[in-house]
């Protein structure tokens, strides 16, 4: 166990290392620059000339890489000099309500879509299952903004149950006082990933079902509630380790699309507004977080899966 | 920047304003107190509070929706009113008068105090011209040869008045909508180089060189938006707003500074500054509640619009608000490089500009692309707001209206040849009915065209335009582009640098005449000016625009425009105009082209 987790981590620092140079290089071969994008069209060329001066985007890529790590070395994520503060200051004000929203949001994602897809695998082909893979196919291709405007329209504008924005403190605590004001935000999201999650969960429980174990335990006498539960149910949550892993880099960078609609002011729609200037640092921050959140999340899933599956371990 | 300064205006009208303006409709009664949520523009938040803005924070959004609340300047333009000019019942300091060879200017400070306290007076004038003197690198009003160059002398005759000595005469208006216009008095508290510091003790005031320890310390306060609304410096103000909270997300709230000096005084408790990401998550909040006392309507969410009228039929933002169209004092245009090494030659020939301009169908942009909501814009004033600075001709319409005919004839006439349907120069030459100079027998009449992309109506209005060119034999190859791509691009060069291969760039926008408010063209289209994009040159020109610096006759002005609008130093194209949405129980609110906000004119109503 101890050599693979070591083998995982040391290819995770690859990985992240490797996201950074090709995040880092593409950022700044986007044409424009962060110069006309900050200073605007009235910028006279001596202007921004002295701009990139100032901020190193006249000297070589590599030796702005460079000098980019080791500013991250020092624990300096740099300066945003769109939005006049430091990138960490930057996250951390935001990091913690994307992870409040996407957290509620999984939370009782996961906790719809278990019962659905159990329920979907034991009585496959019937009507609930047929209803439940209907409506979960209508929504999983429905494009996110599209729910959550049909949202706003019905539960917002036309029948005003909830507000259409969601809140905007930057407490969690003050967030979480505003319930009302997280539903939409929070459903569109939910109605999102239930579809996805009941699907993983009916394919996991349907393939547990027909193997020899389910076989024995029924032949030893076990009823179909103890072999659901005490047996398949607890194989079929392996694969959901996979994904729930996977759902970090979203628990931490935050959804773009749904940050916008709703106009929550998370790490997604930081991305969004700062792209729009090329804000570099703020990019590369938010993209080194998703970075390690990507590469973490996908080590939990490993280690989560080898611990729950020892087969995985001599893989 | 220009692209960025879409919605969030509000100005007022009334009390000591110069202006007839009337206010806004409302029906019910008006009532002390209360709170007013102001919607701000889409992605774009305040964040610089320093009224000493670098380039890259001199954004409407930071000067209009923050700082001159809090900091008036010397002149104060916008007003209750629906006009682009200073209104001197809300500005800090006197009409300036000036000597009889118009060298030497004074100006009187009004008897205001510091919310300290201290008096708003000279001395804080004098504070802000040598910061200016020190740190005009870092000064986004600096204008090389112009402000604060052109200021030889200047000194505090007395506690309220300040003398200035010009290095030659110049127009008074000039002076008071270009150069006084950017003056904001700064406090003694802010002559300092540390927050603990006594008030005056940096130095700045009396020796220009001690200025750059000031304005060090000044820069790393407004770079410390944490501190924004505690901060014992930015707590010093002479407007009629102290900041009461500021979060880096871009919400934000005023509350009456209760020792303003001016007039009127405050009627709200607190006004909420709200920001959007994006204008369609403004317009749900808008349509879904009472979150929102002003906002606007995106263009894309407005109906097509009746003629006769500036706003649509039926209302889209619902019964709760009244809705007034706002016209920006911009202009919009697209510049063309004049230097560019292949079709430069052909740009300078005026009857090649002129056919460019009347193959672009102006009206038809409005009514289609814009949907109503723009008007033809054909020189360097706008038309709307109806103001004294257009002249008798432009009064008339444009001089070059849309007729691909006559296009086409103007090309054929100067010895352009149709060749699968492209122009091309067959009789070279200098004379009368030849192709001009430097123009090579062969030449076509092909051009890029890069757009912004992200704005349906650009895309339309381009590929309108494509098509419409076509028929007069010119071939526009027209690419969309990201916003900086397209602004990153369209910059002066010389036909050598590798820069200067663009041909057509057309970010959107156009130009705003804020704050340097006089629609005068010493930084669009003289030759050299950093804003000239197309590196456009004339000495008549030039000759014009410098002849409106100096001289207040409005005849000179009159000259340049019509000049401007007859020579095409750019290529002028159909202007939007805002639709904004205020709550029917809020009063006092009109909208101002500065996209100024004045809300101690606002008040509720029950």
């Amino acid at each position: 166990m101890g050599g693979y987790l070591l083998r995982r981590a040391g290819q995770a620092l690859i990985v992240l290392f490797l996201v950074t140079v090709i995040v880092f290089v593409l950022l700044h071969l986007l044409p424009g620059g962060a110069a006309h994008a900050i200073l605007g069209p009235r910028a006279t060329p001596a202007q921004i000339a002295t701009f990139n001066h100032e901020n190193g985007y006249d000297l070589p890529l590599p030796v702005q890489y460079l000098h980019w790590l080791g500013q991250l070395l020092r624990g300096d994520l740099g300066y945003s000099y769109h939005l006049n503060q430091s990138v960490g200051s930057l996250i951390v004000s935001r990091l913690g309500k994307t992870i409040v929203l996407n957290l509620i949001a999984l939370i009782i994602s996961v906790a719809i879509a278990i019962p659905i897809g159990v329920t979907q695998a034991v009585r496959r082909n019937g009507i609930f299952d047929y209803a439940a893979t209907g409506i979960g196919f209508v929504f999983y291709s429905t494009p996110s903004f599209f729910l959550g405007l049909l949202l706003v329209l019905w539960l917002s504008v036309n029948t005003g149950l909830f507000p259409a924005e969601a809140p905007q403190s930057n407490s969690i605590w003050e967030i979480l006082a505003q319930p009302r004001a997280m539903v939409l935000p929070v459903l569109t999201l939910v109605l999102l990933q239930v579809s996805l999650f009941t699907r993983y969960m009916r394919s996991a429980v349907m393939d547990n079902l027909i193997l020899d174990y389910v076989r024995t335990a029924r032949a030893k006498g076990a009823d179909e509630n103890r072999v659901l539960y005490r047996h398949v149910l607890r194989n079929s949550l392996i694969p959901m380790v996979t994904i729930l892993g996977l759902s970090l880099p979203i628990l931490l960078g935050g959804s773009l699309v749904i940050e916008q609609v709703f106009n929550f002011p998370g790490m997604g729609l930081l991305f969004y507004q700062e792209a729009q200037v090329q804000d570099y640092p703020v990019l590369l921050g938010i993209t080194l977080i998703v970075g390690v959140a990507t590469v973490v999340g996908s080590l939990a899933a490993d280690i989560g899966y080898a611990i729950l599956d020892p087969r995985v371990r001599y893989v | 920047m220009t692209a960025a300064v879409a919605v969030t205006l509000a100005a007022c009208s009334g009390g000591h304003s110069t202006s007839t303006q009337p206010q806004s409709q409302t029906s019910g009664k008006a009532v002390n107190g209360g709170t007013v949520n102001v919607a701000e523009a889409a992605s774009v938040t305040p964040n610089w509070i320093f009224p000493f803005s670098p380039i890259a924070n001199f954004s409407v959004a930071n000067i209009s929706d923050l700082q001159q609340l809090l900091y008036r300047p010397l002149y104060w333009f916008g007003g209750h009113n629906d006009q682009p000019t200073n209104d001197p019942g809300l500005s800090v300091a006197r009409q300036p008068t000036y000597s009889t060879d118009g060298k030497t200017v004074t100006i009187k400070i009004k008897p205001w105090k510091w919310s300290n306290g201290e008096a708003v007076n000279a001395k804080d004038v004098v504070f802000w011209l040598n910061m200016s003197k020190a740190e005009a690198a870092q000064w986004a009003g600096t204008v090389p040869g112009a402000y604060p160059d052109n200021i030889k002398s200047y000194k505090a005759t007395s506690a309220d008045t300040v003398q200035l000595t010009m290095d030659k005469k110049y127009s008074s208006n000039w002076l008071l909508y270009n150069e006084f216009s950017q003056i904001t008095p700064m406090p003694m508290a802010w002559d300092v180089t540390s927050a603990s510091a006594a008030a005056g003790s940096g130095g700045c005031l009396t020796s220009v060189s001690k200025c750059p320890a000031v304005w060090k310390f000044l820069t790393a306060q407004s770079k410390d938006q944490s501190t924004y609304a505690t901060s014992k410096i930015w707590g010093v103000v002479d407007g009629p707003w102290k900041l009461k909270s500021y979060n880096s997300d871009g919400h934000y709230s005023i509350v009456p500074n209760t020792a303003y000096s001016g007039s009127p005084k405050p009627k709200l408790d607190q006004v909420n500054f709200l920001p959007f990401t994006t204008d369609t998550a403004e317009f749900n909040v808008l349509k879904s509640g009472n979150q929102i006392d002003l906002g606007y309507v995106p263009p894309q969410d407005l109906p097509t619009k009746p003629a006769g009228s500036d706003l649509p039929k039926n209302n889209p933002a619902g019964s709760n608000y009244d809705l007034a169209a706002a016209y920006r004092w911009s202009i919009n245009y697209f510049p063309i490089n004049f230097n560019n090494p292949t079709v430069g030659p052909t740009f300078k020939q005026l009857y090649v500009r002129q056919a460019l301009e009347q193959t672009l169908d102006q009206p038809v942009d409005v009514q289609k692309a814009l949907r109503g909501y723009g008007l033809v814009n054909f020189g360097p004033v706008p038309a709307k707001p109806v103001n004294k600075w257009m002249s008798p001709a432009a009064k008339q319409g444009t001089p070059y209206p849309f007729d691909v005919n006559k296009a086409k004839q103007l090309l054929t006439s100067h010895g352009w040849t149709e060749t699968n349907g492209v122009m091309t120069c067959t009789k070279p030459g200098s004379g009368s009915n030849q192709c001009g100079p430097d123009v090579k027998s062969g030449a076509k009449m092909e051009f890029n065209l890069d757009y912004a992309s992200g704005t349906p109506s650009l895309d339309q209005e381009m590929q309108q335009y494509k098509s419409d060119a076509s028929k007069a034999g010119i071939v526009l190859n027209v690419t969309s582009k990201p916003f900086d791509s397209v602004t990153g691009e369209s910059v002066p060069c010389t036909a050598s640098q590798k820069i200067c291969k663009w041909e057509m760039g057309n970010w959107g926008g156009g130009w705003i005449y804020a704050p340097d408010y006089l629609p005068t063209g010493e930084s669009l289209f003289a030759t050299g000016a950093g804003s000239n994009s197309g590196s456009y040159s004339d000495a008549k020109m030039d000759k014009l625009i410098n002849t409106t610096l100096t001289s207040s006759d409005m005849n000179a002005f009159y000259a340049f425009e019509d000049y401007t609008a007859q020579q095409l130093p750019v290529i002028f194209q159909a202007n939007v105009y805002d639709v904004f949405a205020t709550s029917t129980k809020v009063g006092g609110v009109n909208y101002n082209p500065l996209q100024t906000l004045v809300p101690e004119y606002w008040y509720r109503t029950k």
